[in-house]
Parts: C-alpha cells; sequence; structure tokens
C-alpha cells in the first residue's frame, strides 16, 4: 500500500453551481451505475436460456402457424411473456436479494446515493437485458413473418403488451428478492409468477371477464388468434391499451412499494405506488366491460375508437378457375388449397344458367355464447359469397385434408345447393326433394378423409339419409364423368326452372 | 471537531451495545480498541450512519446526520469499511471501487482517476480488472479498502481493517492510515494493540459500551506499567485499564 501521492480528487463545490450542471452531472453519476450494473447483470447471462425456451416452447409453434400476421402476433403475445416469464423473474429476484445475500447491506447503507436509486439502477439494469430479449424474439418472429405473409403488415400491440409485461416481471422479481433476501426467494418468486401468469390465462370466462386483463390474452379468450380476426377489419388495440395500463400500473406500484422503506421519500413513493394500483386497478376495471365485437375482438367502450370499426381496403387475390374464387390477400396461400377442394364443382357448374360469375371471401360474423363459447357464421347464404373456415392450414394442428373437407362441407355444397336448389327464396317451402338431394351429393365431391358424422347435420336439409335410394342415386350420380355430369346439368338446369322432382331412384328428375 | 459525540447510546432490544459514549475528536489516526462485544462496531455503525442513535447526540462533520440533508453530505465524505466485508464475486476490483464511488455521488467525470488511485495505493493496481471471486482474503481486505478512501474521506472509519493482511501489508498499512490522517479524521477499531502503537495518534478503549480509556497510545502504555499483562507493553496498558475498569 502507497502512502505516498494522494490523488487530487477535488470534491464537488457543494453549492453555486447551476442546477443545470448539477442535473448533468448526477445523470452522468447514474449513466455510469447503470452501464456497470448492465455489464455485471445475471439477466445477461440468462439470455441464452431465454432463447432457447421461447425457441422450444413458442417460435416452433408460431412459426408452424400459417404466415398471417394477425396469426403470429396474436400467437406471439400468448407465449412470450410464458416464456420469459422463469428467466426473466428469477434473474431480477437474484439481482434484488443481491445486497441481502453477499452482506453487503452495511456497506451500501453508509452511502450517499439513495437506497431507492440504487436498487431503481439494478432493475433498470436487469429489465433493460430482459427487455432485449424480449425485443430479440419479436425481430425474429416478424422478420419471418414479413418475408412469408402475403398481405399486411405486423400488428404491433401484441409486441407491445409483451414488452410492456417484461418491467412488471422484473419488478415483481427485483423487489421480492429486495424484501426478502435469502437464497429461496429465486425460485420461491419465480413459482409464483409463472403459476400466477397461467392461472390469469385459465380463469377468464366470456368478454365481461376481469382475466382478460391478463397480458398473456390477445383477444377473445376462447378464439383468440384466428385467421378472421383482424383481417377484415384493424386489429383493435383496445384491450392492448387495459393490459399495457395494468402491467405498467403495477411495475409502477411495485417499484413504488420499494422506496416507502426510505424514510426521506415515503411521501413520493407512497404517491408513486397509489397511482400505479390506481392504474392498474382501472385497467382491471376496464377489461371488465369488454364485449365481443362481431369481427372477433374485444371492444371496450371507454376505450374505443370508432374509426377502428372501419373495414381494411383491399385487393382480392382470385383464382384462375372456370368460376374465379377471390380471397383477402392474407389469404392467398391458400389458394391453391382451395381450388384445389372445390375445383371439381368449380367445372361442373361453370357456365350453368344460375352460377355465380365469382366467388368471394366474406368475414366471418363472430358471436359470444355461453362461458367462452363462440359461434362463427357466413356473411352470407349465397354462392357468390363464403367465409373460409378459420381452421386453416397449420392452424392448430389442421391438415389440408381438413381444410379441403371443410371447405367441401360449406363451400362445395353451398355452391351444389344453390345451383340445384336455387339462391335466396326459391327453396320450396316443402323443403328440397329426394331428386335434388341426390344431385346435390353426387356433385361434390368430398374427399376420403370425410366421415358419416361430420355431414350428419346436413342429412335430410342438403344431403339425402345415408342407404335410402336418393343416396344410392346420388353415387350413380358420382360415378358418372364430369362431362356427363355436367351435360346433365346443363339440360336439366337450363329448362328455365331448378330441378324439383321427388323421384327416388333416378337423379334424372323430371324437370317442370 | 470531525466527530463530536455526547452521550450516545444505542439498543438492540434489551441490550445496551453503546451506553452512553461521549468523544471529539478532529483530523489524525483515532484507534478504538476493546474486547468483544464492547461496542466498538455498533459505535461505528452509528458513526457511518447506517444505523441511528437511540439517544445522545452526534455531529459529524459538522453536521447532524440525523437529517436527511446533511447525513447525504456527510456520506459523500465518507469512507467505510465494515468489519464483515461483503463484495459481489462477478465484479472485478476496479468496478467494485466504481460502484462505490458512483454510490457516494462522485463526480462522474472524476470516477476512472479516483479508482485508478485508489486501487494503486492499496496495492492492487496490477489487479484492476481480476474477479473478486479470484482473490484472497487479504485482496479482498484491501479491495474494501480502496472502496473505502476512493472518495478522498474527510472521515475514514475502518472496522478490523488489518484483518487477513499479511505482515508486509500491514506495515504498508499503517503507513497509508498515517498519510491519510494528515488531511482526514480516520477511526480505526481493532484488536491489534500494535495497529494502535504504529499509526495512532489518540486512542480510546471501551468495554462493555463505553469509554474506560482516552488518550494517546503512550498514556495507555504508562498504564501497563503497574498491574497490566501482555507481551507488549501497550498490550499491558490495554489489560490493565480493562482490569481496573471491571474492578
Amino acid at each position: 500500500m502507497t502512502a505516498a501521492t494522494a490523488p487530487a480528487a477535488p470534491r464537488p463545490a457543494p453549492t453555486g453551481r447551476s442546477a443545470r450542471r448539477g442535473a448533468a452531472a448526477a445523470a452522468l453519476g447514474s449513466g455510469r451505475l447503470l452501464r456497470l450494473e448492465l455489464r455485471r447483470n445475471a439477466m445477461l447471462w440468462l439470455l441464452p436460456v431465454v432463447f432457447a425456451l421461447f425457441w422450444y416452447n413458442g417460435y416452433r409453434e408460431i412459426m408452424a402457424l400459417p404466415p398471417m400476421w394477425n396469426l403470429r402476433a396474436m400467437s406471439l403475445q400468448n407465449r412470450l411473456l410464458f416464456d420469459l416469464a422463469v428467466p426473466v423473474t428469477a434473474a431480477a429476484a437474484w439481482m434484488g436479494s443481491r445486497e441481502g445475500r453477499r452482506g453487503i447491506a452495511d456497506l451500501v447503507a453508509g452511502t450517499a446515493r439513495p437506497r431507492w436509486s440504487r436498487q431503481l439502477a439494478g432493475w433498470a439494469a436487469t429489465t433493460a437485458w430482459a427487455e432485449a430479449g424480449c425485443l430479440a424474439c419479436v425481430a425474429v418472429v416478424y422478420l419471418m413473418t414479413a418475408r412469408q405473409a402475403s398481405w399486411g403488415g405486423p400488428p404491433w400491440w401484441p409486441a407491445v403488451v409483451s414488452a410492456a409485461g417484461v418491467p412488471m416481471l422484473t419488478a415483481i422479481g427485483f423487489a421480492a428478492g429486495a424484501w426478502f433476501p435469502g437464497r429461496f426467494v429465486t425460485p420461491l418468486a419465480t413459482v409464483v409468477v409463472f403459476f400466477g401468469l397461467a392461472f390469469g390465462t385459465q380463469a377468464a370466462s366470456g368478454d365481461h371477464s376481469y382475466w382478460q386483463i391478463s397480458p398473456l390474452t390477445a383477444g377473445a379468450v376462447d378464439i383468440g388468434a384466428a385467421p378472421g380476426v383482424a383481417t377484415f377489419y384493424r386489429y383493435l388495440p383496445d384491450l392492448s391499451i387495459a393490459q399495457v395500463m395494468f402491467t405498467a400500473g403495477l411495475t409502477v406500484a411495485v417499484l413504488g412499494a420499494l422506496g416507502i422503506s426510505a424514510a426521506r421519500m415515503r411521501w413520493l413513493a407512497v404517491v408513486i405506488t397509489a397511482v400505479g394500483l390506481t392504474a392498474a386497478g382501472t385497467a382491471v376495471a376496464l377489461a371488465g366491460t369488454g364485449r365481443f365485437d362481431p369481427h372477433g375482438m374485444i371492444v371496450i367502450p371507454a376505450l374505443h375508437n370508432a374509426a377502428s370499426d372501419q373495414p381494411v381496403r383491399y385487393t382480392p387475390a382470385c383464382s384462375h378457375t372456370p368460376i374465379p374464387v377471390c380471397v383477402h390477400p392474407a389469404f392467398a396461400t391458400f389458394l391453391p388449397a382451395m381450388t384445389a377442394a372445390v375445383g371439381p364443382e368449380l367445372t361442373e357448374f361453370a357456365g350453368l344458367p344460375g352460377a355465380p360469375a365469382r366467388i368471394s371471401q366474406v368475414t366471418a360474423v363472430y358471436r359470444q355464447v355461453s362461458g367462452n363459447g363462440i359461434t362463427v357464421s357466413g356473411g352470407g347464404t349465397s354462392a357468390a359469397a363464403f367465409v373460409v373456415p378459420d381452421q386453416v392450414p397449420g392452424w392448430l394442428g389442421t391438415t389440408g385434408g381438413e381444410f379441403a373437407a371443410q371447405l367441401d362441407e360449406g363451400m362445395g355444397i353451398q355452391l351444389a345447393s344453390d345451383m340445384i336448389l336455387g339462391g335466396d327464396g326459391q327453396q320450396s317451402a316443402s323443403g328440397p326433394g329426394q331428386a335434388q338431394l341426390a344431385v346435390i351429393a353426387g356433385s361434390v365431391r368430398f374427399p376420403s378423409s370425410v366421415e358419416s358424422r361430420d355431414l350428419a347435420p346436413l342429412y335430410g336439409r342438403l344431403l339425402p339419409q345415408p342407404g335410402i335410394p336418393a343416396d344410392r342415386a346420388a353415387r350413380r350420380f358420382a360415378a358418372l364423368s364430369p362431362a356427363a355430369r355436367h351435360a346433365w346439368l346443363a339440360g336439366h338446369l337450363g329448362c328455365g326452372a331448378r330441378c324439383t322432382g321427388t323421384g327416388t331412384t333416378t337423379a334424372r328428375s323430371r324437370c317442370r | 471537531m470531525n466527530v463530536e459525540i455526547t452521550d450516545l447510546t444505542r439498543r438492540f432490544g434489551r441490550n445496551l451495545a453503546v451506553a452512553g459514549v461521549s468523544l471529539e475528536t478532529g483530523p489524525g489516526v483515532f484507534g478504538l480498541l476493546g474486547p468483544n462485544g464492547a461496542g466498538k462496531t455498533t459505535l461505528l455503525r452509528m458513526m457511518a450512519t447506517v444505523i441511528p442513535p437511540s439517544s445522545g447526540r452526534l455531529r459529524l462533520l459538522g453536521r447532524d446526520p440525523g437529517a436527511y440533508g446533511p447525513r447525504r453530505e456527510v456520506r459523500r465524505r465518507l469512507g467505510y469499511l465494515p468489519q464483515n466485508l461483503g463484495y459481489y464475486p462477478g465484479f472485478t476490483v476496479a468496478e467494485f471501487v466504481e460502484y462505490f464511488a458512483l454510490l457516494k455521488e462522485m463526480p462522474a467525470a472524476q470516477v476512472p482517476a479516483a479508482v485508478a488511485t485508489a486501487v494503486e495505493r492499496v496495492d492492487l493496481g496490477g489487479r484492476a480488472r481480476t474477479k473478486l471471486r479470484t482473490l484472497s482474503g487479504g485482496m479482498l481486505r484491501r479491495v474494501g479498502i480502496a472502496q473505502a478512501i476512493v472518495n478522498e474521506p474527510e472521515l475514514l472509519l475502518l472496522d478490523e481493517p488489518t484483518a487477513g493482511l499479511d505482515p508486509e501489508q500491514r506495515v504498508h498499512f499503517r503507513a497509508l492510515l498515517r498519510d491519510l490522517g494528515q488531511r482526514a479524521t480516520v477511526v480505526v477499531s481493532t484488536h491489534l494493540v500494535e495497529d494502535v502503537g504504529a499509526a495512532c495518534s489518540q486512542v480510546a478503549l471501551m468495554d462493555q459500551g463505553k469509554i474506560v480509556f482516552h488518550g494517546t497510545p503512550a498514556e495507555l502504555t504508562a498504564r501497563g506499567t503497574e498491574r497490566g499483562t501482555g507481551d507488549a507493553p501497550l498490550e499491558r496498558g490495554y489489560t490493565a485499564v480493562l482490569a481496573a475498569a471491571r474492578s
């Protein structure tokens, strides 16, 4: 140790400097402290764990979804914060308990910087790394989706909610560590936060549920990320705003509570805590006023902007089939699958009297029923308008075969029945005849994956009951060549009226 | 006077750790001696503004640390090395010292030079970038001293600073103490009477929460000529005063 050469470290002038210079010096000091905390922060070392967890648990499933912005972004909100919860809370609790665990409390207690300020520096560094990890995950998903999506741009609100949830996790973890500085606080805080988040997603019931405030909830609880949601209409930010308000409020409240023990700043800390709690409570109350929008999102009246209800303009993508099928460009990637599924019907009915000039996708109409139940219905009743099923290939494991079967059950039968029975108001009051049902059934090419039970609701209404003569007639009609069926349909539909015969042995019913 | 203590007490529940201590000292090295449990550490913690006194009057550097503003001013001018030095094992020597320089609210622009100087003064310049987890106990003690002196304190409180230092380092440290004592008030709590003899201009001996002796090392040595026991003259003075206080 050297006794000589005492350093010339001039002490700052206690008074007389301008307030601005003092503030700048304080900011510089805080900046250096933050830089030091950033360099030696546990969260930095846990970033690989964050990325591994997200890749394993979230990324693979998100990227398996169809490349639609709404699906990917909303699923990202469902998953990202959940994947971050364990490493981020653990790192924050570890950092928060650092002074107590390391027996350094006496040493830092005798320093000039207030404890609250010191703790906020540690929390901010932890949050900065965690936020960097969160945003990196968002960036990867969004960049990949940008390369794959056929239409539109990223909805930012799901990413904002996830990003706003990160400071909440770090604040809870850090405060737990600071208040209970023991070796067990890290696993305990982590478990509590993890199960708290999980419970929040399970407890919601219906569009008025307060639990929608969970930052993991994107859109309506039951459908969440569905292809038809936020496609024809804008992504409604109402619930997202409430969620950000909640997470920010909770963050502020917890950080404020950290400062309550400091005698000098107690009043300020109490005010900050109260403001945070008020914001969080208000957000929960707002979530409870939500109602399910027909377009599939949650509307919160107090936060709703009516301008968001305007449909989004788009140029449809159309197939080059005898009867063009036109879909929203976000669904363009499914167009080949659609035309493959209903192509035979399109070819068969093209050019026939009453055939639509084109078939256009229309928006689905969603409706909340009891509990979390939601019904999805089509926007029209004619073959010219159809709703693409939410179960598109890749969505929740839906296969191409299942998608084709749904199209045939919906769009194919709609087209055939419209051609055979006529459009709105043209069906007889007594319902379709057996011959008509036979022709409809013989015209639609159901894939082999369609089972009888899938079609049961249509028996007697649009399809003949299995085993009856009309069913056998349908099979015989289906066995004809496409050209023969087309000629038959042209001959019978060309007489100016729809086939309404009641024959039970043949599809060649009489025309009136 | 940099330290003015009048009838200071501190209770922990029913235990009276410091029982009416009065003390005044200015620049120089002040030794605080006493057996285990005498109240030295508690007195130092009060002087370091870590814990408030239960009663009595404490003025440090001409300020009342009971009020927030003056306490913050005192802390900016204070260096403190606790008996048990906690540390962050992932920090390097320089980072740890820099951390405390910033917590003491040193002007940020002066921090790098002050850190380098403090680390050099405890002979750890070559290990400035070494992680604390790799250092020996004696080196960690020197890191603790470096963080205490990084802000060129006007009041330096050292609790058992030489514990764990090898003889050569203790000699160096005493020289450092004498140097620091020329400009600041240095209060050293220790069991090692030879440290007091070598570096302190004033010494107080505590027992059972009270000051039982206050004077120079020479005066303490003189007390040991009659009934003290020990190998060194100062030790004999120490034991003699304690025996007298307890009789």
